[in-house]
């Protein structure tokens, strides 16, 4: 059985009668049981896995209506929540939480016979860039297993990597899903601001973030996108894509198109190798018949202390609901006054969360806010005006995704604003609601390098279509696990 | 430059235990203090946007109770209340 | 001089759905912590999902209170640890980038007084907190979160009161508005409640939190100006300071200073978009707005020339002047107004009896009819009104059964008016030297014949056999 396909192959496989999803899924989980010791991308297993292939096996063979993912085995962040499922976000704060309803992308996805092999790892609430701040441990880069596979969806991306699964939903406040597509040398999406329901995903910064499909190629994103995405009466942020088909015209390439180079994200600090990607990738978008032209957007430069004085405010008021009394862990509230019983309980949070949170308190507070907060809100306004300039001229936008390459595990850990500026590349998508991309585009010394191509509101479609036409651009090597 | 006490505070409005944990204090402190690079962005005369929709688009009032016994699966007390600790 | 200013929660009890969820607006009829799903309860990934008709009746309330109502309105989150707080933050309106709150700046007349509005905000309430055990102590705190979410508009006053009688009008208008727009019903235990703040000249201002009814509001105005006034009168400084109202005891309570550290952090709820409500739709809604309690009451003075205190008395009351406006017509609606205001409210004057009742407009119509056409006395129609609110069958049923009618047959009443007539021979000969006395004998035939006879045709008889 050869777990290598695609998503798109694996639905036409079984469909044919090729092979049994049964099958699939049962080796899947093999393939789990026997390597993730080594790469901790799941937090769970769901157990009934197989059980589910077998009844989408006999729909086949009854030929009963299947729904379009015919048994997929997918992996899912563990902050989104499935009926009766644990759902930890990666946190001793929510260890034993069982979400007691689907979220919307994963409603979804049942109707249409996907299978969730299990919850996969990230940083406690998504905060973070290498999943080093989960509370249940770091996962490994399959490519290198001492470095970061990158985060917060390093799970997600670690998983679809080294073949635990064909797909993995992901989730990106600040790059969270195109950071580790990027490390772990697989396709990661963020959509337009509002293109995926978030109900059902667990806050970390809700105005800028998104749910974004973790893939081994373009097309099975814009297969996933047609599935998960859509108006949703339960998510009031969600736009009206009135029913986009992203897979059709995807072939159709990119000749004519403008795509403008962010000159701010390819300055000091780049690593050589990923410059001289970037510069590759370009010159191949040039020989598909795009032009290509720098430009300049310069509120990049304060995006990264935007972002974070942003995603710290809504952190610090999305967490303050985990005071462990509806629900949380076993900790009774016996003998103990309310400030001191929700102190104490919060002590669970991990260090980076507590960290977060504290800064959560002091950029919006009386005082304070007007030189944060207020400042923070300003900028990301400026940014989206001057970034929607540039949409006036050019169709694309191109950039390394990461500016570095993955780097050892407990490396950057203590080192805070080197951490803060990996995210350079990445913020500006979420800040400013646009769709963004992340190509698998080389392997240097056995790194992995991604591309980042972003588009205007909505045009998620064209972004698609050129990511497709840059991927088909190379051949990379097989992760070697 | 963000002071020790203003992050002790905080850390109390936050419910955030910090207390003899120097290495948290520093870290803030350095991470807050990265921001003031907000202050060279000279963006004061900035209007703040935001998503916007019809009315339209949102609830219709309507009745629709919880298809399941939530209370149940929540932490209860004596069945059916959620236990606080005293209000002091 | 003395200064009152309100801040008044109320629930938008006629709503079907609470603020943000599909739960039940109506808390009240659950076992405890039966109306809640995960968005109430503020699971991790629930999102809020605003009320349209909310927002709907929450511009109304707006436009009624003569407020201003913004093209776009916005939600922000209140941020503050306490149990009854699912999420541990409220979302709630404020003004702080332009006016985005459901009602801006706004004004209503208490009498002379003009009374100044600064805003209104739609906002959820949080849940219920109930406490076991005797003392501090072993004090059990309990929470109910079926309230959690129910929708509110917060109004609050400029602090333009000058004593409490002006505080019960003014709660007596909105309560009367609140439930002529059919918003709300502002008898439901706990559906209004109320903060205050007090100041008395040259003092600090005093705000009192926690009155969970009108009736208290007004005690608890109050009790402070008197608190304030002692304090002055023996040179006491009266400090700024946050006091609870203690229903128990009808006081209020300095409360402990921790509140006062409190940093609400105030942002945007992203969650939540901003709405357009643009002038098109505004103009729709005050289409559909209910006529007014001041204009109903214009109307009914200067069209059917009704007493300005019996308008006045209709109009405040939705249930009765939407029973009169089915009922009237040109030609009986003073009698009709007369019967409502003088008959039917004494009937059913609580909540209870009026829910039981059985009263249609119909009933009114004929009753109104048959008095005017001398089918039934006055007397008569009040004792049929006893029976129609109590059963609902027809009047005309109600008449005989209960020998109801006028003695109107000529034959019938002059043989009772002879018999008057024999019995009464000093009276008969009192009224032939002074026709004015004649109306005793009209009482007595009154008395016999129990109220029925026909008035008018019983005093023509009657002159004409005394001759």
């Amino acid at each position: 059985m050869n777990l290598k396909i695609s998503a798109l192959e694996f639905v036409q496989e079984v469909q044919n009668g090729n092979i049994s999803a049964e099958d699939f899924v049962a080796k899947t989980l093999e393939r789990i049981q026997s390597i993730d010791d080594k790469l901790h991308a799941f937090l769970s297993i769901n157990e009934d896995a197989v059980n589910q292939a077998q009844e989408i096996d006999r729909k086949v063979k009854s030929g009963d209506k299947v729904g379009v993912c015919f048994g997929m085995p997918i992996s899912i962040k563990d902050n989104m929540c499935i009926k009766n499922s644990k759902t930890t976000c990666g946190s001793k704060m929510l260890e034993n939480f069982v979400a007691p309803y689907d979220a919307t992308v994963i409603r979804k996805l049942k109707q249409q016979d996907a299978i969730f092999v299990g919850k996969v790892n990230l940083d406690e609430f998504a905060m973070g860039l290498t999943t080093e701040f989960s509370a249940f441990g770091p996962s490994k880069n399959p490519w290198e297993t001492d470095h970061v596979p990158g985060g917060s969806s390093g799970g997600s991306a670690v998983s679809v990597s080294a073949f635990e699964c064909v797909a993995s939903l992901g989730s990106d406040t600040g790059g969270s899903v195109r950071n580790p597509a990027s490390f772990c040398s697989v396709v990661g999406f963020k959509p337009t601001y509002g293109l995926i329901s978030r109900y059902g995903l667990v806050s970390y910064a809700n105005s800028i973030e998104q749910i974004g499909p973790l893939t081994r190629t373009v097309k099975d994103t814009a297969f996933m996108l047609n599935i998960i995405s859509g108006l949703d009466s339960n998510d009031n942020t969600t736009v009206d894509n009135k029913d986009e088909n992203y897979l059709s015209g995807i072939d159709s390439g990119i000749e004519g198109k403008k795509i403008g180079i962010i000159k701010e994200m390819l300055g000091d600090g780049v690593d050589p190798a990923v410059l001289s990607a970037t510069k590759d990738a370009i010159s191949k978008l040039e020989n598909l018949g795009a032009t290509c032209e720098e430009i300049s957007l310069d509120m990049v430069k304060y995006s990264v202390a935007a972002y974070y004085t942003i995603t710290a405010t809504e952190a610090g008021s999305n967490l303050a609901r985990y005071d462990n009394l509806r629900y949380g862990y076993d900790f009774s509230v016996e003998g103990y006054e309310f400030n001191s019983y929700i102190t104490k309980a919060r002590q669970n949070f991990g260090p980076e969360v507590k960290r977060r949170m504290i800064i959560g308190g002091f950029v919006p507070s009386t005082g304070h806010a007007g030189k944060y907060f207020l400042k923070a809100l300003k900028i990301k306004s400026k940014l989206t005006r001057e970034i929607n300039d540039a949409f006036k001229k050019f169709d694309l936008l191109i950039a390394p995704t990461v500016p570095i390459l993955p780097f050892k595990i407990g490396e950057k850990i203590d080192d805070p604003i080197a951490l803060f500026l990996v995210d350079i590349n990445t913020v500006t998508a979420n800040l400013t609601g646009k769709p963004a991309i992340s190509v698998p585009f080389a392997v240097s010394n056995g790194l992995p390098i991604g591309i980042q191509l972003l588009a205007d509101s909505m045009q998620d479609k064209l972004l698609l279509r050129a990511a497709h036409a840059l991927e088909n651009t190379v051949k990379l090597p097989e992760v070697p696990i | 430059m963000v002071t020790e006490e203003e992050i002790q505070y905080v850390s109390k409005l936050m419910k955030i235990d910090v207390h003899d944990h120097k290495e948290y204090i520093d870290k803030v402190q350095t991470m807050i203090n990265y921001f003031d690079i907000l202050d060279s962005a000279g963006v004061e005369s900035e209007e703040i946007s935001m998503q916007e929709m019809p009315i339209s688009h949102l609830r219709e009032d309507k009745y629709i109770p919880f298809d399941d016994k939530l209370i149940e699966k929540l932490n209860n007390y004596k069945g059916t209340y959620v236990r606080a600790p005293k209000m002091s | 001089m003395t200064k009152i200013g309100l801040e008044i929660h109320c629930q938008l009890t006629n709503l079907e759905s609470k603020l943000f969820c599909s739960c039940k607006a109506n808390y009240r009829e659950f076992q405890i912590n039966e109306n809640i799903c995960p968005v109430c309860m503020g699971l991790p990934g629930s999102l809020p999902r605003l009320n349209q008709e909310a927002v709907k009746k929450g511009t109304m309330i707006a436009m009624a209170l003569n407020c201003t109502t913004p093209d776009k309105i916005a939600f922000f989150r209140k941020n503050y640890f306490y149990p009854d707080l699912p999420k541990n933050f409220q979302i709630t309106q404020l003004n702080i980038y332009g006016d985005t709150s459901i009602g801006g700046a706004g004004s209503i007349m208490v009498g002379d007084k003009k009374i100044r509005i600064t805003r209104i905000q739609l906002e959820e309430d949080p849940g219920r907190l109930i406490y076991e055990g005797s003392s501090t102590k072993n004090q059990i705190t309990l929470v109910d979160y079926n309230r959690a979410g129910t929708p509110l508009v917060e109004i609050v006053t400029e602090p333009d009161f000058e004593n409490p009688k002006q505080v019960r009008e003014f709660l007596n208008i909105l309560s009367d508005l609140l439930e002529n727009l059919a918003v709300a019903d502002p008898s439901l235990e706990g559906a209004m409640r109320a903060d205050a703040n007090v100041s008395i000249e040259g003092g600090n201002k005093v705000e009192i939190k926690n009155i969970g009814s009108f009736h208290d509001l007004e005690k608890a105005v109050h009790f402070e100006i008197t608190r304030q006034n002692s304090l002055h009168s023996r040179d006491i400084t009266i400090t700024q300071e946050t006091r609870h109202w203690d229903d128990k005891r009808k006081i209020t309570i300095s409360s402990r200073s921790k509140e006062e550290e409190l940093d609400y952090r105030y942002f945007l709820e992203g969650d939540i978009p901003w709405v357009k409500i643009d002038s098109e739709i505004q103009e729709k809604l005050k289409s559909k707005m209910p006529e007014s309690i001041s204009s109903k009451k214009e109307r009914y003075i200067s069209k059917y020339n009704i007493p300005s205190q019996v308008a006045d008395v209709l109009s405040s009351d939705k249930f009765y002047s939407d029973l009169f406006d089915e009922s009237h017509t040109e030609n009986n609606a003073k009698e009709i107004a007369n019967i409502i205001t003088t008959d039917l409210m004494g009937l059913v004057d609580t909540r209870e009896k009026l829910e039981k009742s059985k009263i249609t407009a119909t009933h009114l119509r004929d009753l109104a009819d048959s008095i005017q056409s001398g089918k039934i006395s006055r007397n008569s129609a009040k004792n049929a009104l006893y029976e129609i609110v109590k059963t609902g069958n027809d009047l005309s049923q109600v008449i005989s059964e209960l020998d109801l009618g006028n003695v109107s047959d000529e034959s019938e009443l002059t043989g009772i008016i002879r018999e008057i007539i024999s019995e009464e021979s000093q009276a008969v000969e009192q009224a032939k030297s002074n026709p004015q006395t004649i109306n005793y004998l009209v009482g007595k035939v009154m008395q016999k014949t129990k109220g029925k006879a026909d008035p008018k045709l019983t005093l023509d008889l009657l002159k004409k056999q005394i001759g």
